[in-house]
């Protein structure tokens, strides 16, 4: 992936969650392309993601979280730039 | 195309069967259907009823890839009234495609964001998807003690599957059904666990559950932290006459003490009792001093009906003593309860209070499953 600080932060946890080298991962990674991203874990993702960013997504964010891209966009758009 | 939640309405019927049809393409076990009516069978919201279910449907373009039933029902909470809501059946495309993988997710979070007192009762088990799904969310959970009690020992040495996993235990037991031993040594265990004779108390089936069971509410309810109404108007709806419940009233002289509903039902090659004549205490409600007197007599009827085996699932630790005494053993089992937060910061500190709380098969997800 790109750097970002946002971006580097969700690789982290995403690696983590999910149980794969965050090398592995891209802003094109999503369920059907990493194979241990299942219901639960992107449960497990969510709520992770809410605790390091110290925010609650809304259920209809939780739906476009398609990929680590779109994840990225959406905590953007939810964090207050500094 | 983003996912919402809509409710069921009939033009959604034909989605829903193109979902139930994908799951079962899938390899979904036949029992996670979602109805293909969007008007609940059981508990439909009609009239003023205060106990009903809604169908919610999670819906993409004119695709349904995800649905869920809320049963809304009134419960005695803390000495207070609280409506409290049991999230039940949720099913995702997302356990077949994993494109939907955010479905399940969704559907709870929505659910909360509408009814934060959210329960699960059921679910079969602390490893299967759903509650490994509430406890990542913090939900409060336990099991809620399932309670057995042996009519014919050697119909159970034969039949109750778990008995017979292995080859060697499968001999055990059919050496113990056909020897007389295993007859011998269940009978012994339950007389020695059963404390004394206790059958001072006198049963009436009843049709209708009337005024007496509302004093009999109001005797009860406040015994329990949190218990679902049991008033003659709730009653009246969950155990219709007519239907194959065994409805009872237990007295003891001339003082009415408690009553149970139970059901009396031939097992067909069923996954844990085999072929089994299974006697179910599904529900009841007395003062826990009274526990004991109602569960004999619910033992009673259901052995003199001809059962094989009686069971009952109950949390409170006072009615667990209760059939204990009565001569139960306590099994493993797989109904667990669940609480959201918000429902167990209403009840509090969980591991005192999940021992008080009042749930038992009656309080679960229909006739189908008691």
């Amino acid at each position: 992936m790109t750097s970002s600080p946002i971006l580097d932060r969700v690789s982290a946890i995403a690696a983590d969650v999910l149980q794969v080298p965050a090398s592995s991962l891209s802003l094109q990674s999503s369920p059907e392309t990493v194979e241990s991203w299942d219901s639960v874990r992107h449960l497990d993702l969510v709520l992770a993601l809410e605790q390091e960013f110290h925010l609650q997504f809304e259920p209809e964010e939780i739906d476009q979280m398609k990929n680590a891209e779109r994840i990225v966009d959406i905590l953007s758009a939810k964090t207050p730039t500094r | 195309m983003a996912i919402s939640i809509a409710p069921y309405t009939a033009d959604w019927i034909l989605a829903v069967k193109a979902f139930n049809q994908r799951l079962a393409a899938g390899g979904v076990g036949a029992e996670f259907r979602f109805p293909e009516s969007n008007i609940p069978h059981w508990l439909p919201e009609i009239d003023d009823r205060t106990i009903y279910q809604r169908y919610y449907l999670a819906v993409d373009g004119e695709q349904v890839r995800g649905a869920f039933i809320l049963k809304h029902q009134e419960f005695r909470l803390r000495q207070g009234s609280a409506k409290i809501v049991y999230y039940h059946l949720p099913l995702s495309e997302g356990i077949v495609n994993k494109s939907y993988s955010s479905v399940g997710v969704l559907m709870l979070r929505s659910a909360l964001k509408v009814e934060p007192s959210l329960y699960c009762l059921g679910m079969g088990g602390f490893d299967r998807p759903l509650p490994t799904m509430l406890k990542a969310l913090r939900w409060s959970m336990c099991a809620v003690p399932f309670y057995f009690r042996v009519v014919r020992p050697s119909r159970f040495l034969r039949e109750v599957q778990p008995v017979r996993r292995t080859p060697l235990r499968r001999l055990l037991a059919d050496a113990g059904a056909f020897s007389g031993l295993g007859w011998l040594a269940i009978h012994a265990l339950q007389t020695v666990r059963s404390r004394r004779p206790f059958a001072d108390a006198t049963t009436e089936p009843i049709v209708n559950f009337g005024d007496w069971a509302d004093a009999l509410w109001v005797r009860g309810a406040p015994q329990y932290p949190l218990i679902a109404s049991r008033e003659s108007r709730v009653l009246n709806v969950l155990y219709p006459s007519g239907k194959n419940f065994l409805c009872y009233k237990v007295s003891r002289g001339n003082d009415l003490i408690g009553w149970f509903v139970a059901l009396d039902t031939q097992m067909k090659d069923n996954k844990y009792f085999g072929n089994l004549r299974i006697g179910a205490i599904a529900d009841c409600l007395a003062t826990p001093e009274n526990a004991r007197s109602v569960i004999e007599a619910a033992r009673t009827v259901l052995t003199e009906r001809g059962v094989d085996l009686v069971v009952a699932n109950h949390s409170h630790q006072e009615w667990g003593s209760a059939f204990t005494s009565a001569g139960f053993f306590e099994g493993p089992s797989n109904f667990i309860f669940a609480a959201s937060r918000d429902l167990s910061d209403r009840l509090g500190p969980f591991p005192e209070v999940q021992h008080q709380i009042y749930l038992m098969r009656g309080d679960g997800d229909g006739p189908v499953n008691l």
